[in-house]
């Protein structure tokens, strides 16, 4: 992982109504660790354990600090602290940027944030901020769609209808998350959320119609900016050499990220509702996630009656 | 990366070829339409990549995340038994900068 600070400035820029106070040059500088600290002990002199490959983020209580100690005594201990080469500093509350951090940050080739966040929740949000720019990310081809808080990936090779399924889905009041292309990224809880490529976002292309706006069609409900991959859904022209599941039993499943996703594997045949076989996919596997396996449930009754007979 | 070459240089179906998109608008709309209708003629497999970036070069939504702009180089990789006819087509739109300009 490394997120540069300007990514993390462009990123946080609304959330955390942040913006640059000082060291545009340094913008490149690259944070090696996602987690944030409050330098206080490291201003008064502490070093031992100073989290240095962190966001420094200066609130209250370390500008009260910085502001009781004497002129020379300030210039010191800033210095100290910019020699352990930091990646950014923060200052929260919207307040003013000492002068001394300003020159050393030069000195030191260091970026100077402000934002007008109070430091308990800046440090709250740009956690989260962090953990999605360290996040783990891949993109598939696939159409995801939110059918009834469950996620759902199309994929199949070009032209097999993932889109018409998924917009007779947004017909049907399911909600769109990503035409054709689906970034995934793997949470710090070990989910792995779905969104989409955010210049395409929303839109959607149907063949002999061309490139539609999904929510201005259908509504602000017919779209949502991500979501977290439960299954994924492949389509495929009828084959043989292909076996369909038949009963149920068999559970495929795809490793994405390093987490284990449950794959069906559904034939397209001319005629046949794919929206609503995909429907019924989502359910069951919900309803599997309940506790209750239709085919398992059904070949356990069967069992039950022929050993009844049988004897 | 040249041992990657020469392997798929082994296989006549598989082509690969870096295209630099010259057109002023880059891979905008119109010329992603042209480049998937383009692709779209021939039954081999075609991805382009981008910085990492791999999509399919039949899909238009594809294409334009790959906000390919003037100068950028796109990665062409056609597998299939008429994968030299896909590739020169496309090599042939690109080079003609989508009949635009």
């Amino acid at each position: 992982m490394a997120v540069t600070v300007a990514q993390f400035l462009e990123a946080g820029r609304d959330p955390l109504a942040l913006e640059l106070a000082a060291g545009k040059r340094h913008l490149r500088k690259t944070i090696h660790e996602e987690a944030l600290n409050r330098p206080g002990l490291a201003l008064a002199g502490f070093f031992q354990y100073f989290a240095h490959r962190r966001i420094q983020v200066f609130g209250l209580a370390e500008s009260a600090y910085l502001k009781s100690l004497s002129g020379t005594e300030r210039q010191t201990r800033i210095r100290q602290f910019f020699e352990k080469q930091i990646p950014c500093v923060v200052v929260t509350r919207g307040r003013h940027v000492f002068p001394e951090i300003e020159q050393l940050a030069e000195k030191f080739r260091v970026p100077v944030l402000k934002s007008a966040l109070i430091t308990s929740r800046f440090i709250n949000e740009a956690t989260i901020i962090m953990e999605n720019l360290t996040a783990p990310e891949m993109r598939m081809q696939g159409t995801m769609v939110d059918i009834m808080g469950i996620g759902v990936a199309l994929e199949g090779s070009p032209g097999i209808g993932k889109s018409e399924t998924a917009l007779t889905l947004i017909e049907r009041g399911h909600s769109l998350v990503a035409d054709d292309i689906t970034v995934l990224r793997r949470d710090s809880s070990g989910r792995v959320i779905g969104s989409a490529v955010p210049i395409t976002r929303y839109h959607m292309e149907i063949r002999g119609l061309g490139i539609i706006h999904v929510p201005s069609l259908f509504g602000v409900a017919s779209v949502r900016p991500e979501m977290r991959l439960d299954v994924i859904v492949r389509l495929h022209r009828p084959d043989p050499r292909i076996e369909d599941d038949r009963t149920g039993f068999a559970q495929q499943s795809r490793e994405v990220l390093g987490v284990k996703i449950p794959v069906i594997t559904l034939p397209v045949a001319a005629g046949r509702d794919l929206a609503h076989v995909v429907e019924v996919a989502a359910l069951n596997l919900r309803l599997k996630q309940l506790g209750h396996d239709a085919a398992k449930e059904l070949d356990e009754k069967l069992m039950a009656t022929l050993a009844r007979r049988g004897g | 990366m040249t041992k990657k070459h020469n392997a798929q240089a082994a296989d006549p179906r598989v082509v690969v070829k870096d295209l630099t998109i010259t057109n002023r608008f880059g891979i905008h709309a119109r010329p992603a339409a042209l480049f998937v209708r383009t692709a779209s003629r021939f039954t081999c497999d075609i991805e382009v990549e981008k910085d990492g970036s791999t999509v399919s070069a039949k899909s238009i939504m594809g294409l334009l995340t790959l906000e390919g702009s003037q100068g950028t180089i796109l990665r062409i990789r056609a597998k299939g038994d008429d994968a030299r006819e896909a590739v020169a087509a496309l090599q042939e739109l690109v080079e003609k900068k989508f009949y635009e300009d």
